[in-house]
């Protein structure tokens, strides 16, 4: 006879083991992902991004131990396009031709320059001359690379999270919306490093016949009101 | 943790960083706080558009870490009691990184239309007669283009206000980003009153919370544990809670007279979803993100983009007999466009509406708008002539507390009203419990239930409050939660009866102040006749009455629940153990008998 209480029905004590596996499975699932060996990098989807800024804050919380947005590799831009709509900027670790920023570094050898053992981006931050030269920055298409003076005052790009070998993006494994991903390069990376005003336009143009400052047709020329429309 | 509030006078220009560690550690910081620097600063019974009023945009201590709520704190125009608005958004977390998290406090008048522009400690009161008059999304992207310099100046966060404000309409409301408003009790018209356009905001500081090695663990179990039930509202937003408060009588149909009309079944949230949602938004560090903007093509009100949410939507729907979410959409954009409460203008307008029905307002009265129930031109018309304060939009722009005198021919039974506000998305005859949350707040009625210690609370921590009833699913009780955020955030070791004590100080501060401008809880805490004589029908033909007695028995025993007296008054015992004793003489005075 089986027991029936109060919230409901009760189901067997003794589970298999994938039954259980599944139960007591935390978290959004993403973390039990395969992770890419060798090359890979953090595509970002920025339909998908909410903005609501756990990345950055875990990001900040793996690299720094503390919780300051200004302190991330990723940041997320904000927009009101005139819906609002948030987009990623992570750096895209790019192959030897497309890398712009350590072709623009002005130090011998260049400070920021691609790590073909961990496969990251790397920054010597006790050579980096800091925000006052920020050629890296510059150079980047994306605008990636970003400096934190006076605590921080070296070029921060993202480094997959990469400890000993071990590869884990905190950001990717944060992320609610999926809108990260840890994956190999699918096409040269160059297609997806955006500045992200440049991602905001691509979105701006879901709205098509709206500029950026009207919302909406007003009801002067929705009903054909003489009065001419205050700006 | 050291709490910095920016101070500024706009009549001298004097701009200070103050440090009012003791005061938050006291009263917390948003609503709390905003009470407690209203009584201190503003004199009892002060003209709430004259420049002796303040206006605080006010943070708290966690502020940022499940949505940036700020909470805005003035004597308020429309009801003239104590005014406070909630907007969320990414606002207050940029004060925040700013340096100021406690808040900015506005003071004087300025001389001529200005904006604030600040970044870190780079706070200047700039001229704005270039944006001054200019609609809500527009001049902010002026702005917003102007203010960009670099890739660090781009992210700048503006609440702002619309022409209403500017024309000190007196339920006009703060805009930020668009999406976000603080737009109840007339916050917009004290921000007019001041001269104040826009506040700019960017900062680029470490926050410096204490313990993010205990802030940051909590932060991911919240994310990560039981997610599936909150994620559901990232689909929908929260318009999918209108049709269900349709079936339940909750939700105000025909300016209140109806239970239910056959528009009630044209909101649909799948076609919404479906037909028009672009993506979803959301505040800061929240995982759910219910802001659901949408695009509709579609005619006759196309193309317009928005978001409809239950509350700022609030009355365009079947309250004023609007069919579905394309009419409300456009109207919900359109007053955010003008800088107006869509609630309580909505509330104006169904007033308006059944005065005209009655054949007490004619067409000449409403300068030639012919106002049936559901005429979308009609409402722009006039809601254009509310927010410009042009002919018989300038007494409708005073509110429906003081419209009523103003307007001869009107009726003031026919205003439904709780303390000068508008009661426009909730009906209380479908639950007792919306009733009771509705007349209970002691500002006035705002989304229903926010006069509970809890909501207050949330409020003064400067939280999002959508989600307190998931909180205990996860942490065990709101007072885990809320403590060990304050530990990790603040350094503060709260004990469980001193969280009780800071709950319980928040929710009386805000009363007493309440009662300083005049309220009287047994008298005001209650709803128009219309809810008590006359008897809804549902769909279905059930019936919905609200008794007066049952009604009143509730009241009691909330109040008993919220740690007042009886008739609603904080006792001498309670004030004297939570250290308010300095409230005690001009509450006898106010209410001229002693406390018990």
């Amino acid at each position: 006879m089986k027991k029936v209480e109060k919230g409901g029905w009760v189901g067997p004590k003794k589970r298999s083991k994938y039954v259980r596996a599944i139960e007591n499975k935390k978290g959004w699932g993403v973390e039990n992902l395969p992770t890419p060996e060798g090359l890979a990098l953090i595509e970002a989807r920025w339909d998908l991004c909410i903005g609501c800024g756990l990345c950055e804050i875990a990001c900040s919380m793996y690299h720094h131990g503390v919780i300051n947005r200004e302190l991330s590799r990723i940041r997320i831009f904000r927009y009101l396009l005139p819906a609002p709509k948030s987009v990623q900027n992570v750096c895209t670790q790019c192959s030897e031709k497309e890398r712009e920023c350590e072709k623009a570094c002005p130090v011998n050898p260049p400070v920021i320059h691609y790590d073909t053992a961990t496969f990251h981006m790397v920054v010597d931050e006790k050579r980096c001359l800091g925000s006052k030269c920020a050629k890296c920055l510059k150079a980047c298409p994306a605008e990636i690379p970003r400096f934190y003076p006076p605590e921080r005052n070296y070029a921060m790009v993202c480094d997959l999270c990469e400890r000993d070998g071990a590869r884990r993006p905190q950001c990717v494994e944060i992320c609610p919306s999926f809108a990260l991903e840890f994956m190999g390069p699918q096409f040269p990376q160059h297609l997806q490093r955006i500045h992200p005003d440049d991602k905001a336009d691509c979105m701006a143009e879901r709205l098509h016949p709206l500029p950026r400052n009207k919302p909406q047709i007003t009801p002067e020329e929705l009903f054909g009101w003489k009065t001419k429309p205050i700006k | 943790m050291k709490f910095n509030l920016l101070e500024i006078d706009l009549s001298s220009g004097e701009k200070k960083s103050v440090d009012v560690t003791e005061e938050v550690r006291q009263y917390v910081g948003g609503r709390g706080l905003g009470a407690k620097f209203l009584w201190d600063q503003v004199l009892e019974g002060t003209d709430p558009l004259s420049p002796s009023n303040i206006l605080y945009f006010g943070l708290g201590p966690i502020t940022g870490f499940l949505g940036s709520v700020t909470n805005v704190s003035a004597l308020s125009p429309l009801t003239l009691l104590r005014g406070q608005s909630n907007l969320n958004g990414h606002f207050g977390i940029e004060l925040i990184y700013a340096g100021y998290n406690a808040g900015v406090l506005l003071k004087g008048k300025a001389d001529r239309p200005v904006y604030i522009y600040i970044k870190n400690d780079d706070v200047e009161i700039r001229d704005a007669s270039h944006l001054w008059g200019r609609y809500n999304p527009d001049h902010q992207e002026t702005l917003r283009k102007e203010l960009r310099k670099e890739l660090d100046d781009q992210n700048f966060r503006i609440a702002s206000i619309g022409p209403a404000g500017e024309h000190l309409v007196r339920n006009a409301s703060i805009d930020h980003d668009f999406f976000h408003h603080a737009a109840r009790l007339g916050m917009g018209a004290v921000m007019g009153s001041k001269n104040v356009k826009t506040i700019a905001v960017k900062g680029t500081n470490a926050p410096g919370y204490q313990k993010p090695d205990l802030l940051y663990p909590l932060l991911l179990k919240w994310v990560k544990e039981g997610w599936e039930e909150r994620i559901g509202r990232r689909r929908w937003g929260h318009s999918v809670t209108l049709p269900r408060r349709y079936y339940e009588t909750r939700e105000g149909v025909k300016n209140k007279q109806l239970g239910w009309d056959p528009t009630c079944d044209l909101s649909n949230p799948l076609k919404l979803e479906q037909g028009a949602k672009l993506w979803s938004d959301a505040c800061n560090l929240c995982h759910v993100g219910c802001k659901v903007p949408y695009m509709r093509r579609k005619p006759p009100f196309a193309p317009t983009t928005g978001e409809i949410r239950h509350d700022n939507a609030g009355g365009w729907n079947a309250n004023v007999l609007l069919p579905g979410y394309d009419p409300q959409s456009y109207l919900s954009t359109y007053l955010d466009t003008l800088g107006l409460d869509s609630e309580d203008v909505s509330g104006v307008v169904a007033w308006m509406m059944e005065c005209y029905e009655k054949g007490l307002m004619t067409k000449e009265d409403l300068d030639g708008i012919e106002l049936t129930w559901g005429n979308i031109e009609a409402i722009c018309a006039l809601v254009k002539k509310i927010a410009f304060r042009d002919g018989i939009g300038d007494p409708l722009a005073e509110g429906l507390k003081l419209a009523p005198d103003q307007i001869q021919k009107s009726e003031r039974k026919y205003a439904m009203t709780h303390k000068g506000a508008a009661i426009t998305s909730y009906e209380p005859r479908g639950s007792l419990s919306d009733a009771i949350g509705l007349a209970l707040n002691p500002v006035g009625e705002l989304h229903g239930g926010r006069g509970d210690p809890v909501r207050i609370m949330f409020d003064s921590l400067t939280t999002c409050s959508f989600l307190r009833h998931e909180l205990p699913a996860v942490f065990g009780s709101l007072d885990n939660w809320g403590r060990s955020m304050l530990e990790g955030a603040c350094g503060w070791r709260v004990s469980d009866k001193e969280w009780r004590n800071l709950m319980l100080r928040v929710s009386i501060m805000e009363r007493c102040l309440c009662i300083r401008e005049g309220y009287i809880p047994a008298r005001d805490d209650i709803l128009p006749d219309r809810f008590f004589n006359e008897t809804l029908y549902g769909k279905y033909g059930e019936p919905k009455a609200l008794s007066r007695g049952k009604f009143l028995e509730a009241r009691k025993k909330t109040y008993l629940a919220f740690g007042l007296n009886e008739d609603g008054i904080p006792t001498r015992k309670i004030l004297r153990g939570l250290d308010m004793d300095f409230v005690i003489p001009t509450l006898e005075k106010k209410l001229g008998k002693t406390l018990e």
